[in-house]
């Protein structure tokens, strides 16, 4: 964060769908300049929340003040908030050139000028050379480019990003991230991230909230949020097992779990499957419960076979606390 | 990749029915017509003739008319059923194809009914009589009969806009009008384009309405071949004037056949969902205009039932509909109404049978590549091309001699339903197949079934619904059919839309409302089985 000062704060948001509540009075901040990211699994009130922020949505109750003024009753197109969405949505029937230049135009900013934001913004995003392009002669990369770069040129007091790199293929996505990171830095923006994948939002969120069932459950740095993911869920969601420990629910890292034929140790696991992801054995165990349990470590010895039973144990772990209850029925987003 | 052997075999039946019933007679009659009128310099003399000259040009204004106004009432009411979800919406959607389904003459009748002398609104307000005969009467026939295409071309394209790109511009700093103007209001103006179209060809090849609601001064180039034909017995001069008329409108049909591709081919996006209606200034005038246009579809067949009730002959109410199916009017036609209704069943069946045997592997075998087959499927689109009266006029003088004397006749009645149904068909067939991901069918191949058998497994399943569309469109369209079947037609084989124009023109205005009674209750059920679970037809 670069800045202590608040750029957004939003204050008991919440939202529903007829009379099913989707957010249960959300509350957070983002500082100027921060990149904060909104994680949680699908149907967890994210795009809810985010389309309230930019005014396609009204909340039921709360409060959003951008810079120190309250934008609840705010129509979506007076707000300055740019929203990029996970189909970039650039006008099919312009250039690069013309999707970008088309918020500086709606400004009605002197032509100079808008040429000049241009050509700032296509080597920001690396897309230089590209102006003259239609949206069908782009990859989906380059169109999230190119949707970035026209959010971007609208001078937004704030970015919003919804899921921008679902639809990119795995190899071209951390660079596109990391890009972002660096476009979204440059361009001095502060920025909400939705998503649901893990490593994306651990990777770029200077903060992370953790969105379930409408509630934020946790907000944190993501070095912070590994280490105490709070809530049982919050642990399982971000990749941890949850076992029974001496004292309780605890949550163990899979790199941490250890699995051996003999006793003594902790619970007994049956193995589910187990095979190498390259460099590594993972195992897949079940508790004797039905719960899911992974282990990753070096891939050495003798392949479990599925049926085999083995005693887990762990040196470190992490103390969770119960879910919290659920407060009313909710529904899923579509 | 090229087109394989088994593609064209599915293909073969359709080429050759389109190319036995529509290209090869109609390229015959225009070949010796315009011999026979001594050539383009003949053709030439022709068109300077000032009846035919006369013709275009009311083809031309009556056609701008109706779709400039078209447009002006039916863009409206489009948006605000293609953009907003309220009750009763669907059934609206459903409602509003019905007069598609209606021969012309209904709407004939209905203004007759409103708006000529003694009318429902002209007998109290005389002043109204100017709308019951001439231009105005027959735009407001055209109207009543097109808006509703407007309407539902303009909602179909509004479920083409794209949400994102919309919310998109909304978030870049645009106006809701700039949203409009830049995101979703542009496929909206293509449906309504299509519309558009579509109007200008209906109402310039229009047959009925001019020559009921008119005479010779208002009669369009379709009206004036068959004036030709029928009354002037210059089959020549009537078969080089049909070549000027398909020439002349060849441009909007390919026009209407183009932007109806892009209405069609969203690149495999779902349908947008409606949002919900919030209250505001605009969607309130929307609203209204809604209900204006229903209504007054509403109203003017309401006007033909309405008037079936009145007492008819001495008799009391109802008494029109005893007369329909009584002697007098089995006398003046030649045929009993039970008989006509029969007729105009079974010919419905037959084309609607052809039509489906057609279209379905044609369909498949060409949707299924879209982009690859542009050229291809315009041919089958070629009967869009023909006006009802141009294709009667071929089927009569090539085929009429060759399958021999009037016991044939309904041969090529069934055939000339079926030549007119199939581009409808193909489009109610087409979006499905269009949008079929081949997976389905890919993995029963997989598994081990044969290419027939897998796209009976996996892909007819699937289009289930387009398939019962189309059958019952073509059906329906069969049932409506009046201006070739008219054409061909012995009174032996009268349909009950002949037998309607027989008793408008014989001025027995309820039992014709009678009549067109029936017809709209036949056509309603079509329409009620079609919008059953929710099935709906693309035009």
């Amino acid at each position: 964060m670069s800045s202590s000062e608040p750029i957004l704060r939003v204050e008991g948001l919440s939202a529903a769908w007829g009379s099913l509540p989707v957010l249960d009075r959300v509350t957070f901040d983002v500082g100027s300049g921060e990149l904060f990211v909104l994680l949680g699994p699908n149907g967890s009130g994210k795009s809810t929340l985010l389309r309230c922020l930019v005014g396609l949505e009204s909340p039921t109750s709360g409060r959003i003040v951008l810079e120190g003024r309250d934008v609840t009753a705010l129509a979506a197109h007076r707000r300055g908030i740019g929203l990029m969405f996970q189909d970039a949505a650039l006008f099919p029937h312009r250039t690069v050139y013309e999707n970008i230049a088309y918020a500086p135009l709606l400004q009605r900013r002197p032509r100079a000028e808008v040429d000049e934001e241009v050509r700032r913004q296509v080597d920001l995003v690396g897309l230089s050379g590209f102006e003259d392009r239609a949206p069908d002669q782009l990859s989906g990369g380059e169109r999230q480019r190119v949707a970035l770069a026209r959010t971007l040129a609208a001078r937004p007091r704030m970015v919003l990003l919804d899921e921008p790199f679902a639809s990119i293929d795995p190899e071209l996505k951390a660079e596109l991230r990391a890009d972002f990171r660096r476009a979204l830095g440059a361009a001095g923006a502060s920025a909400i991230h939705v998503t649901h994948d893990r490593p994306e939002g651990l990777f770029l969120g200077d903060r992370v909230g953790l969105l379930f069932e409408g509630r934020l459950e946790r907000i944190a740095t993501p070095r912070e949020l590994f280490r105490d993911p709070g809530s049982e869920r919050a642990a399982r969601f971000l990749g941890y097992n949850l076992l029974e420990g001496a004292h309780g629910p605890e949550a163990v890292d899979p790199r941490e779990l250890r699995l051996s034929p003999e006793g003594p140790g902790g619970p007994r696991l049956t193995v589910v499957a187990a095979g190498t992801t390259g460099g590594e054995r993972l195992v897949i165990l079940r508790t004797p419960d039905g719960g899911r349990v992974e282990s990753r470590g070096p891939d050495e010895g003798p392949v479990p076979v599925p049926g085999d039973r083995l005693y887990a144990s762990w040196t470190r772990s992490v103390r969770v606390a119960p879910n919290p209850p659920r407060t009313a029925q909710r529904r899923q987003e579509p | 990749m090229k087109r394989s052997l088994a593609e064209l075999a599915l293909l073969a039946p359709i080429a050759a029915f389109v190319a036995l019933f529509a290209l090869l007679p109609v390229g015959l009659l225009f070949a010796t017509s315009l011999s026979a009128v001594g050539g383009w310099g003949g053709l030439g003399n022709l068109l300077a003739l000032p009846l035919n000259q006369r013709s275009v040009a009311n083809s031309l204004v009556q056609g701008g008319l109706s779709a400039a106004l078209a447009l002006a009432f039916g863009y409206p009411a489009g948006v605000f059923l293609g953009r907003y979800s309220w009750p009763g919406r669907n059934v609206v959607r459903s409602l509003l194809l019905v007069p598609f389904l209606l021969p012309t003459l209904i709407v004939v009748l209905g203004v007759e009914d409103l708006f000529g002398a003694g009318g429902l609104l002209a007998g109290p307000a005389p002043w109204l009589l100017h709308f019951g005969h001439g231009v105005p009467a027959i735009v407001a026939a055209n109207l009543i009969f097109n808006v509703p295409l407007v309407v539902l071309l303009t909602a179909a394209g509004c479920e083409t806009a794209s949400p994102e790109l919309e919310e998109t511009v909304v978030t870049l700093g645009g106006s809701p009008a700039r949203a409009y103007r830049d995101a979703w209001g542009r496929p909206t103006w293509i449906g309504a384009a299509a519309g558009g179209l579509l109007t200008f060809l209906f109402s310039a090849l229009s047959f009925a309405p001019p020559l009921l609601l008119c005479g010779e001064r208002c009669y369009t180039v379709e009206a004036r071949i068959w004036s030709l034909d029928q009354i002037l017995l210059a089959p020549s001069d009537a078969g080089a004037l049909a070549l000027v008329m398909v020439v002349l409108f060849l441009a909007p049909t390919v026009g209407y056949l183009y932007l109806v591709r892009r209405l069609s081919s969203p690149s495999g996006r779902r349908a947008r969902p409606a949002r919900p209606l919030s209250w505001t200034g605009t969607t309130v005038a929307l609203a209204v205009e809604t209900a204006a246009v229903l209504t007054a579809v509403a109203f003017l067949l309401g006007a033909v039932l309405f008037r079936t009730l009145v007492p008819y002959g001495g008799g009391g109410p109802g008494s029109a509909w005893s007369a329909l199916f009584g002697p007098v009017t089995a006398g003046r036609l030649g045929v009993g109404i039970p008989a006509a209704t029969a007729n105009t069943l079974l010919f419905a069946i037959g084309a609607a049978g052809i039509t489906v045997l057609l279209a379905v592997p044609a369909a498949y075998a060409v949707l299924r590549r879209p982009g690859r087959s542009s050229g291809l499927s315009l041919l089958l689109f070629v009967p869009l091309l023909l006006s009802p009266v141009v294709l009667a006029l071929a089927l009569a003088t090539f085929w009429r001699p060759l399958l021999g004397g009037e016991g044939s006749i309904w041969i090529l009645v069934i055939v000339s339903q079926a030549v007119l149904a199939l581009p409808f068909a193909l489009q109610s067939l087409g979006i499905p197949l269009a949008g079929l991901a081949p997976a389905g069918r890919e993995a029963a191949e997989s598994l081990g079934a044969g290419r027939f058998s897998a796209f009976l497994d996996a892909d007819l399943p699937r289009v289930r619904d387009g398939l019962i569309t189309a059958s019952l469109f073509a059906f329906a369209l069969g049932l409506g059919e009046f201006t070739a079947t008219y054409f061909l037609v012995t009174p032996r084989f009268t349909t009950l839309p002949v037998a309607l124009y027989g008793l408008i023109g014989a001025r027995q205005l309820p039992v014709a409302d009678a009549a067109a009674g029936l017809l709209l209750v036949l056509s309603l059920v079509v329409f009620l089985v079609i919008s059953l679970g929710g099935r709906r037809v693309e035009l």
